[in-house]
């Protein structure tokens, strides 16, 4: 029952889309509607359960007073207060919710993500070495990229036109190959998953 | 506000908020000399404010009006006209939002396999849904896209550029596929296909340092513009 | 210990320092460098000028706040365009940090051109699970969002009333800062034939060349080169074009690196 049960309503939903696409009709057409909506609120409720797992995770940090504890304490604060600010003042614009949204959480997520420019050219620096043909090849190709699409290359034809060949052309097919092994990798695991041959979704018993 | 050095009020709403915003920009980026207590008490903050949105955001967006004003107004509903039918629709509103509720039980080890119901169901519509998609999507239209252009050959440079496509397709695709041992003329093929993917890694990363340095750029005009007011 | 040899080990900090001024520099000094329009930015731009006023393009916020600075201009280039050409918005968004920024990124941008919220565009919000979401877009918008982001049921809004499916909607253009654009193509363009367009960060870029190249996109606006070229498009120049000089001279001063970093370790093998 623990484990057959979720294995029947995988099979059951995972074949009632795979069969409307190829059979649409209004029975399977409402049957996907209504699918659809479910798995957007079941979806939300999951967003719901990672947030009540991390505040369990922080405040049994805080309460066995571990190492940095006050740090784990200084994220549950802000959650509480962010989530009282929401559902108290409201999401409206000009709010105090927005207002910490927008001068407070913005600004360091995208300080944040600015850090790694700064990291990505140490790295270039140590790392980007031409040891044989593949690197250079890798190389050569960043290299293009930078100087030919966004720095002056970009207003010198050959440096343009090389970057933009690389790109439509032996870039592109690389990535397209990828796709394909992607594309062909996904639907073999979801063919395992719906017929329940692939389990570990389901974790240990 | 451009005419001098640090002219934003500090005592106006958006003029606080442009400053908050510099000393939290400033926080982090004390990082880059190295890790310190303010640079993680902001990091800290960070996480609890943006899983706050997400709470917030999502409760109020999604599950109020799609699970629980649905469920409130069947039960009102089912209370107020009464009847088979109204029972049968308020059951209907409620499953989905008792599947989520079951993915609560996750916290109670003894009850925890009842959330595997919610969670094979999610499975198993992303499983449905993405044969067909990924069928059509990422082989059918990209083995058209590969061969289509040899049917239109109208220049020198188009059919060199075919080729190299075709060649980079199949070499990429022997790299990934054929698990044997790779030399002779097989070891060729998928060298040539290491030498597509190294071309296709080094352009992303070209365009990963694009993308970061556009946003120190960001921020350092936001410093030097918002802030100090030294950018007009 | 040759200078070869101290070059390895050079202080990481010198290395940001140099960063910091080759972007902090141009900013301050406006050098002016050109900015030349690629094929994949121009499509877009002239896919929508085809448009008629009155169309309905659907925007989706599909990234979050750390990518802020590259998106922003990106996004407000394209909104920009749609309301001067009186085509109409449907905004949504497929994160929960989209649902603020996008709902405050329209309502700025269409004030511009005096738009009503309700007729000329609406800002749906957010929903969660994109697959789900795409394809529930593809047979009722209404069913995937009942109410707007104000909380005002769809079907008080004129503009949601013309706006069933994708059959009413000339153009997805999803904004993002991940590969979300590839279920829009995977879902909405291969099953319901709706046109794409992804503005993209930079550094997802080169994943849709592969859908360009099969016609399933109409092109791309990637990073903030991408929203330069589109603010050269549409005759407004932004905070795109302005930040354009600094990545030039912070990608020269990162190609110098490499070039320093290369001599020395083929200066220290020969040295061996």
């Amino acid at each position: 029952m623990r484990r057959t049960f979720p294995i029947l309503v995988c099979f059951s939903f995972g074949m009632t889309m795979l069969v409307q696409f190829f059979v649409p009709s209004k029975l399977s057409t409402d049957a996907y509607n209504e699918i659809t909506n479910w798995v957007q609120i079941i979806y939300a409720f999951a967003l719901i359960v990672g947030v009540v797992g991390l505040l369990k995770y922080h405040f049994s940090r805080v309460s066995r007073r571990e190492r940095g504890w006050f740090y784990n304490l200084v994220t549950v604060a802000s959650l509480i207060v962010m989530s009282l600010l929401g559902f108290i003042g409201g999401r409206g614009d000009g709010g105090s919710f927005m207002w910490v949204f927008n001068n407070m959480m913005a600004p360091m997520q995208a300080t944040v993500f600015s850090l790694l420019a700064f990291f990505v050219a140490s790295a270039a620096y140590r790392g980007f070495l031409a040891r044989n043909l593949e690197a250079f090849l890798l190389l050569f190709s960043a290299v293009m990229i930078m100087f030919g699409i966004a720095s002056v290359g970009n207003a010198i034809p050959p440096f343009s036109d090389i970057a933009n060949w690389i790109l439509i052309n032996p870039s592109m097919t690389a990535r397209r190959g990828i796709f394909i092994g992607v594309g062909l990798g996904t639907i073999a695991v979801s063919l395992r998953v719906i017929l329940g041959v692939e389990r570990t979704y389901l974790g240990k018993e | 506000m451009n005419s001098g050095l640090i002219c934003v009020s500090l005592f106006t709403a958006d003029g606080a908020g442009i400053w908050i915003a510099s000393i939290l920009t400033l926080a982090i980026y004390s990082f880059l000399y190295k890790d310190n207590p303010i640079y993680r008490f902001s990091e800290s903050l960070l996480i609890g404010i943006s899983v706050g949105f997400l709470l917030v955001t999502t409760f109020d967006t999604t599950l109020l009006p799609k699970a629980f004003e649905p469920v409130g107004k069947g039960l009102s509903v089912m209370f107020g006209i009464g009847g088979f039918g109204s029972i049968i629709s308020f059951i209907w509103l409620l499953i989905p939002v008792a599947l989520g509720l079951l993915m609560f039980a996750r916290f109670v080890p003894k009850y925890a396999w009842m959330s595997r119901v919610a969670l094979a169901l999610y499975i198993g519509f992303g499983a449905g849904a993405s044969i067909p998609a990924n069928m059509q999507s990422y082989i059918l239209r990209q083995i058209d896209a590969t061969i289509r252009p040899f049917l239109h050959i109208d220049s020198f440079w188009s059919l060199i550029n075919a080729i190299v496509i075709l060649a980079g397709l199949i070499s990429t695709l022997f790299y990934f596929f054929f698990s044997k041992e790779q030399k002779g003329a097989f070891g060729k093929i998928t060298r040539l296909g290491t030498f597509y993917l190294m071309i296709f890694f080094g352009a992303t990363f070209g365009y990963t340092v694009m993308a970061r340095i556009s946003l120190l750029i960001g921020r350092l005009t936001f410093l030097l513009k918002d802030w100090l007011g030294l950018i007009s | 210990m040759s200078i070869w040899e101290k070059a390895k080990t050079l202080d990481r900090r010198i290395i940001f320092l140099f960063m910091f001024l080759g972007v902090g520099l141009p900013l301050l000094a406006k050098i002016g460098l050109p900015v030349s329009v690629t094929d994949d930015v121009r499509n877009v731009y002239n896919y929508i000028e085809k448009l008629e006023p009155g169309d309905i393009v659907l925007v989706s916020y599909d990234h979050d706040t750390g990518t802020l600075p590259e998106m922003i201009p990106m996004s407000d280039a394209i909104l920009r365009h749609l309301f001067k050409k009186d085509i109409r918005v449907v905004g949504m968004a497929l994160r929960a940090e989209g649902n603020g920024i996008g709902r405050q990124n329209i309502r700025r941008t269409s004030a511009e051109f005096d738009k009503t919220e309700g007729t000329d565009y609406v800002f749906l919000g957010f929903r969660p699970e994109i697959t789900a979401a795409i394809l529930g877009l593809g047979t009722s918008f209404e069913k995937v969002f009942p109410k707007d982001d104000r909380g005002i049921p769809v079907g008080e809004l004129p503009l949601m009333n013309e706006v069933s499916n994708y059959n009413d909607v000339k153009l997805v253009i999803s904004v993002t800062d991940d590969d979300t654009p590839v279920y829009w193509v995977n879902y909405a363009n291969a099953r319901f034939k709706v046109k794409v367009v992804a503005g993209l960060t930079a550094v997802m870029a080169t994943t849709f060349f592969p859908f360009i190249d099969s016609g399933q996109m109409v092109g791309m606006v990637a990073g903030l080169k991408g929203a330069a070229e589109y603010e050269k498009l549409i005759k407004t120049p932004g905070r795109a074009a302005r930040g354009m000089d600094a990545q030039s001279i912070a990608h020269l001063v990162m190609i110098g690196f490499i070039i320093i970093g290369n001599v020395a370790f083929i200066m220290r093998r020969r040295g061996k």
